[in-house]
């Protein structure tokens, strides 16, 4: 590890400069239409005369489809069509699909052959209605014949188990181990190795509203257009495409409102691709909106789901050495993001602490269950769990003090390269922790833990927990693990048109860029309001779909308010640079004598000989002899924005390069008590600490901490996809799988501190995913910390009430 | 929903008030009363969640009762005044709740507010001074999966405080 | 998720009530009261009526009075107007109690009392109050009424004594004096209960008189757990007592298992809650006097 620089960073930005509109709170510019119902989500788009599908979902986890009997179905009320796995298969080519070998783990829209988990689809009907369609899914007969299931991934990669994918040969997706810096070499050294085996199951996104599409083909062009709340990126549309068997170019996705995302509506293909193919078929527009069961069971976008067994190699006075990690990734029936979400991982994996050597190996394992996709945090937040209970228990183990351990081995200069070659670009990891400390109240709380327990008999516990959260991923991170990748892409772009029309009025143009209650809009009006001293409420903001859009990757990996950042100061230097000549020779002085100045380019030394940017806008839409032959009449600027800081991993891969350099950081402590009776943990007290560079508006990011927060409280406490040991899928509605309600939120006090990146406009770094990324860890350190004076120790989330009577009658310490 | 399909189904008359129009329509037993006002009326404001019942995304009101509009049928709101978040602003003016929730941003991708938004204007009729914990017990029957409540408890206290101002100006 | 089509109808009596439940006794016929339990279930298609007798407009089903002892709820009586009621609260405090942990506002504006017993979810709150309180709810039929024991109410997961043409029009409490508590253990608030106690005890000077326990989440239906109140008839009324009470009634129960709780969890989590709920029951008999 180096602090030196190396090649490939960017420019070392000055960020003196005093901002007027990035800082401040202000109110979103989103939200009146939100307010007044007229949010313009996928369901509220509905014309008339549109079609509905429904999906017929599989009730087996593992099956062979011997037949399916669709005549009494077709001819039910109201149906215009009903189309099979088999017929679906040729209307549509696989599914979109980034994973190791899909030609042998093979997508579709509709199960085949052979259905692989419990709610995957097999037909889908179309009628005049959703209450029509749903009548003639009854209709649909389906003989299966029923095949073992495989649902536990350790033994899904034993020998013998059921094959999820026959074409594959084996349930192993993906094996390697990769070893950076001197794994031998520091673990011969150190003076003792913590091991632990942990496991985090899958929870997921469940935003609020389902995934939808609204499809519309149009056999006149031959053009599909799709209205959509997911997002599919600009660049990879011909994936898209090539699974509805038309040219790229005729196929429009445009994104439209979506009511939560959490990563759960990245690239979610399938509902759009099944309402065009119906689409096609019917000559009609078919809108498919999922219902809850369908979301639950058969959205494609489960979460992390691990086992782990891990070696921590210390000194005995707190010094990490290394780590070793060996991870197997419960990947569910599919694998359409690869091991992606292990790059989350190996971009912070070592947390914020000087350990120099990882030995990562992971696996990921098919079983029966529906596949991973994105949830908050990406596969980062599970590291981050893992990495700080392993922390916990050499601080217990070797008799030391937790936070002074952190703290022993923070990393302090930066940049810092980690050993797997991603950066850590600026941090302050030392203030963070004393203001959330601070913050927590943490000497009162440790004096009244002790009070508690020796006058009341009360199990209070307290977690520090000390981590990561990257922002702006590169396009490398999924496919470094390949010595010989398929397709080594290295682009990750996100643009911004800015027009500016007669009347001085802009107008930015997002492009594949999603609302999902982040905030773009905001985002990108505050930016522009910074860059053009106007309000941000003059600020119109629209999106723009994915056919004629400019390259874009839209929401992910926090990457948003970083990337429209740079789009935008792209777009506006290029209007300014030409507003500036246009303002010149308006004024008949040179453009190097001109300056930028509220709201308009004045002349240097005589600011009264002014020309405001409406006044340079009107002048060069509407009068063109005024201005010299070579510059053309109007006034925009488009910027495609590239990934700032991306290097490449070296042959052997023993250095990843740098993939994820716009590192935040973040301090949770959580005060909990468990109910040592009953298994109930509730809080007593929280507060979060987060850096996430310059923030643009407080509030906002304030929210998205509390938010993810919550999210992680459902992680680590009530969450969970729960597969029997058949392969049913228990938790298929709200009644069991539970979402935190404000009961189970406490008030979360936050902290802001901001160590700006030398590298982004502004010094901003993602931070929309932190919450999240930070809870699960901090609330499993409390419960721990609760429960350490009776020998127990959870390792398990959620920390269900089961799991934690469990482990107090293993202990013998039941109430 | 009546084609001319001869199994075409039977329908009742129901007559229903909503934010303060009346309304005659026939409808099929079966209907949500969220599809009803959704589609039928054009009212898309109200959303659906979990059609079970359970997230409270489509809560309005009935004769000033906060009810889960996808587990009640149209039918059953024959003769009954419904106020859903189309209601909330008059003549352009938006409602102190929803003012509030944009001061206080209570909310992020804003699929829960219209429920939300609802089920608050029954919280402060029943008691216009509560306190934060008070919020929060009343609010749990409304799951938001972005803001973690914070903000909404926040918002609902500010909207309170100048509900009751204007109510002592007005008295 | 949308509801299966039936035929429907809303009546405006009684009768009327009742014989469109004979004579379409073959069509899969139900009643439908607030719908807060019956709808989710259609809307999930695992409950499909053919017929379904709104009984909303039927008069006569609302309602609480007292008759001597014995306060008297019309079947039809919304939960949230048992909740603001002040003669629920005096007479039949454990009722009010209960009613607090049924979900939440919105859905107790719609459910009802008679619609929740009919239901008889193992879960539920009401079936356990009715069986601690030794209520006798009220069928109508063809062939007039008849009252049933709680205790001979429910037979089974979702199945009640009810005949495929009776419908519930009265649940008839008795009063206790003395001390009540329904306590219950849910994972989200307001959510079903894991398991879930109703208490009344009263107390002769230190010792503990009448009382009576019910217990939902241990077994197919809610239950009275008589075991525990031998120990407890009689006894002192301190915290030895209740624990001891509370084992006693978990002994030979084999509750099924599910994804929120095993067997072995359920048992224990129904000795804390039933030590709690005689705890807070007799503590609140003894500042009663």
């Amino acid at each position: 590890m180096t602090t030196a620089s190396r090649p490939g960073a960017p420019p070392v930005r000055d960020h003196s400069a005093k901002r007027r509109w990035v800082g401040q709170s202000i109110r979103r510019v989103e939200d009146p239409k939100f307010l007044l119902g007229r949010g313009g989500y996928i369901a509220d788009r509905i014309t008339p005369g549109t079609l509905h599908a429904a999906v017929l979902r599989s009730p087996h986890p593992h099956a062979r489809i011997l037949r399916i009997e669709v005549a009494q179905a077709l001819a039910a009320p109201g149906v215009r069509a009903v189309i099979t796995g088999l017929q679906a298969a040729e209307l549509c080519d696989p599914m979109p699909d980034f994973g190791p070998d899909p030609a042998r783990h093979t997508w579709r829209c509709l199960a085949v052959d052979k259905v692989r988990y419990v709610g995957e689809g097999v037909a889908v009907v179309v009628a005049d209605s959703r209450y029509l369609a749903e009548d003639a899914l009854e209709l649909i007969e389906v003989e299966y014949e029923a095949l073992p299931a495989v649902v536990d991934p350790e033994r899904a990669l034993a020998d013998g188990a059921p094959l999820v994918h026959e074409a594959l040969g084996s349930n192993c997706a993906y094996e390697r181990t990769f070893d950076f810096g001197e794994v031998e070499r520091d673990f011969a050294e150190a003076d003792v190795i913590i091991t632990d085996r942990l496991r985090w199951h899958r929870s997921g996104g469940q935003p609020l509203e389902t995934v939808g599409a609204i499809a519309e083909y149009d056999p006149g062009t031959g053009s599909f257009t799709i209205d959509t709340n997911t997002l599919s990126f600009t660049s990879y549309l011909f994936m898209a495409a090539n699974t509805l068997k038309v040219p790229a170019n005729k196929l429009d996705i445009r994104p439209v409102p979506a009511g939560g995302s959490f990563g759960s509506k990245l690239f979610a293909n399938k509902p759009a691709v099944i309402a065009a193919m119906c689409s096609r078929a019917t000559g009609r527009k078919v809108a498919y909106l999922e219902d809850r069961v369908d979301n639950i069971s058969n959205c494609d976008h489960h979460g992390s789901d691990r086992v782990y067994n891990v070696e921590l190699a210390m000194m005995r006075d707190g010094t990490m050495r290394g780590i070793k990690i060996d991870v197997v990734d419960d990947y569910g029936a599919y694998m359409q993001f690869g091991v992606g979400h292990h790059g989350n991982a190996l971009a912070q994996v070592v947390g914020p602490y000087t350990i120099g050597s990882v030995r990562y190996r992971v696996r990921a394992a098919l079983t029966n269950k529906n596949q991973q996709g994105a949830y908050r945090g990406f596969g980062s937040e599970v590291n981050n769990w893992m990495l700080e209970q392993m922390v916990d228990k050499a601080a217990r183990e070797l008799g030391l003090d937790p936070v002074a351990t952190r703290r022993k081995n923070f990393i302090r200069d930066f940049p810092h390269f980690i050993p797997t070659g991603n950066v850590y670009d600026s941090g302050d990891y030392d203030r963070v922790l004393d203001k959330a400390l601070e913050l927590a109240d943490y000497s009162r709380w440790r004096a009244e833990q002790k009070r508690l327990r020796e006058e009341e008999g009360r199990y209070i516990g307290i977690g520090v927990i000390c981590a990561q959260e990257r922002s702006v991923f590169s396009a490398t991170e999924f496919w470094f693990w390949f010595d010989e990748p398929g397709a080594p892409v290295t682009s990750t772009p996100e643009s911004v048109t800015l027009k500016v029309d007669a009347t001085g009025g802009i107008t930015a143009i997002l492009y594949s860029c999603a609302f999902w209650g982040n905030s773009p809009e905001t985002m990108v009006a505050q930016f522009v309001a910074e860059e053009f001293d106007c309000s941000p409420y003059d600020v119109s903001v629209v999106y723009h779909g994915s056919r004629d859009g400019l390259p874009a990757t839209g929401p992910g990996g926090s990457r948003t308010t970083v990337m429209l950042a740079g789009a935008v100061e792209g777009a506006a230097g290029k209007i300014k640079e030409k507003a500036r000549r246009a303002a010149a020779h308006l004024l008949e002085i040179a453009p190097e004598d001109m300056e930028w100045a509220d709201g308009g380019f004045r002349v240097r030394g005589d600011p009264e000989r002014r020309k405001s940017l409406a006044e340079i806008a009107i002048m060069l839409h509407l009068f063109k002899h005024s201005f010299p032959d070579d510059m053309e009449s109007g006034l925009e600027g488009s910027k495609v924005f590239d990934h700032p800081y991306t290097t490449m991993p070296s042959a052997d891969r023993k250095d990843l390069g740098v993939f994820y350099p716009f590192m935040g950081h973040a301090c949770h402590v959580p005060v909990v008590e468990v109910d040592i009776e009953t298994g109930a943990v509730t809080f007593l007290h929280y507060a979060a600490v987060h850096d996430c560079g310059t923030l643009v508006n407080p509030r906002s990011l304030a929210g998205h901490i509390v938010g993810g927060t919550a999210q992680g409280i459902g992680t680590a406490l009530y969450e969970e996809y729960v597969y029997d040991e058949d392969g049913q899928l228990l938790s298929s509605s709200y009644l069991d799988y539970l979402i935190p309600s404000a009961m189970e939120v406490p008030e979360v006090g936050i902290g802001h501190v901001e160590t700006p990146s030398p590298y982004t406009p502004h010094g901003v770094k993602g931070g929309g995913e932190g919450g999240r990324m930070m809870a699960p860890a901090a609330i499993n350190a409390a419960v721990n910390d609760a429960l350490a004076p009776l020998g127990v120790r959870l390792t398990e989330l959620p920390m269900t009430p089961e799991r934690i009577l469990s482990a107090l009658r293993a202990a013998g310490r039941a109430g | 929903m009546r084609g001319e399909n001869p199994l075409a189904p039977t329908t009742c008359t129901i007559t229903v008030t909503v934010n303060g129009q009346p309304h005659v329509a026939e409808v099929e037993p079966r209907r949500l009363l969220v599809d009803f006002l959704r589609e039928d009326l054009g009212l898309p404001g109200t959303h659906i969640g979990c059609e079970q019942g359970v997230c409270g995304t489509c809560t309005i009101l009935l004769n000033g009762a906060s009810i889960r509009s996808c587990i009640t049928l149209a039918v059953q709101a024959d003769g009954a005044e419904i106020s859903t978040v189309e209601g909330l602003a008059r003549d352009g003016e938006l409602h102190p709740l929803q003012d509030e929730f944009a001061a206080k941003q209570g909310l992020q991708c804003g699929y829960c507010t219209p429920g939300m938004l609802m089920r608050a204007c029954e919280i402060l009729a029943e008691n216009p001074d509560p306190t934060p914990a008070e919020v929060r017990s009343a609010i749990a029957s409304n799951l938001c999966r972005c803001t973690g409540y914070q903000f909404i408890i926040e918002a609902v206290i500010s909207a309170a405080a100048r509900m009751r101002a204007t109510k002592e100006v007005a008295s | 998720m949308k509801p299966p089509p039936f035929s429907y109808a809303a009546p405006t009596t009684l009768d009327e009530a009742i014989g469109l439940l004979t004579e379409h006794s073959d069509a899969e016929p139900r009643v439908l009261a607030g719908g807060q339990s019956l709808i989710p279930l259609m809307n999930f298609r695992l409950a499909k009526p053919g017929y379904l007798i709104d009984l909303r407009n039927v008069t006569g089903l609302t309602g609480i009075r007292h008759e001597g002892h014995v306060l008297i709820i019309g079947a039809m009586t919304r939960m949230s107007e048992l909740e603001r009621s002040d003669e629920v609260a005096m007479a039949a405090p454990l009722l009010a109690e209960a009613v607090g942990f049924i979900a939440h506002t919105p859905v107790r504006n719609r459910g009802t009392i008679g619609g929740s017993l009919a239901h008889a979810d193992p879960a539920a709150e009401l079936p356990a109050v009715t069986l601690a309180s030794d209520a006798e709810l009220v069928a109508a039929g063809p062939t007039g009424s008849r009252q049933i024991r709680a205790a001979e109410f429910f037979t089974g997961p979702f199945g009640t004594a009810l005949a495929p043409d009776e419908i519930l029009t009265e649940i008839r409490l008795p009063l206790w004096h003395g001390g009540h508590a329904f306590v219950e253990f849910s994972r989200i608030h307001a959510n079903f209960a894991v398991v879930g106690v109703a208490a009344l005890a009263e107390l002769n000077g230190d010792r503990i008189g009448r009382v009576a326990l019910a217990v939902t989440g241990v077994a197919p239906t809610a239950i009275r757990a008589t075991a525990a109140e031998h120990v407890l008839a009689g006894a002192s009324a301190d915290a030895t007592t209740a624990a001891e009470a509370a084992q006693a009634a978990v002994e030979g129960l084999s509750p099924a298992a599910d994804l929120h709780a095993s067997a072995e969890t359920r048992l224990a989590l129904a000795r804390t809650y039933l030590r709690r709920g005689i705890e807070l029951a007799t503590s609140r008999a003894r500042n009663e006097r």
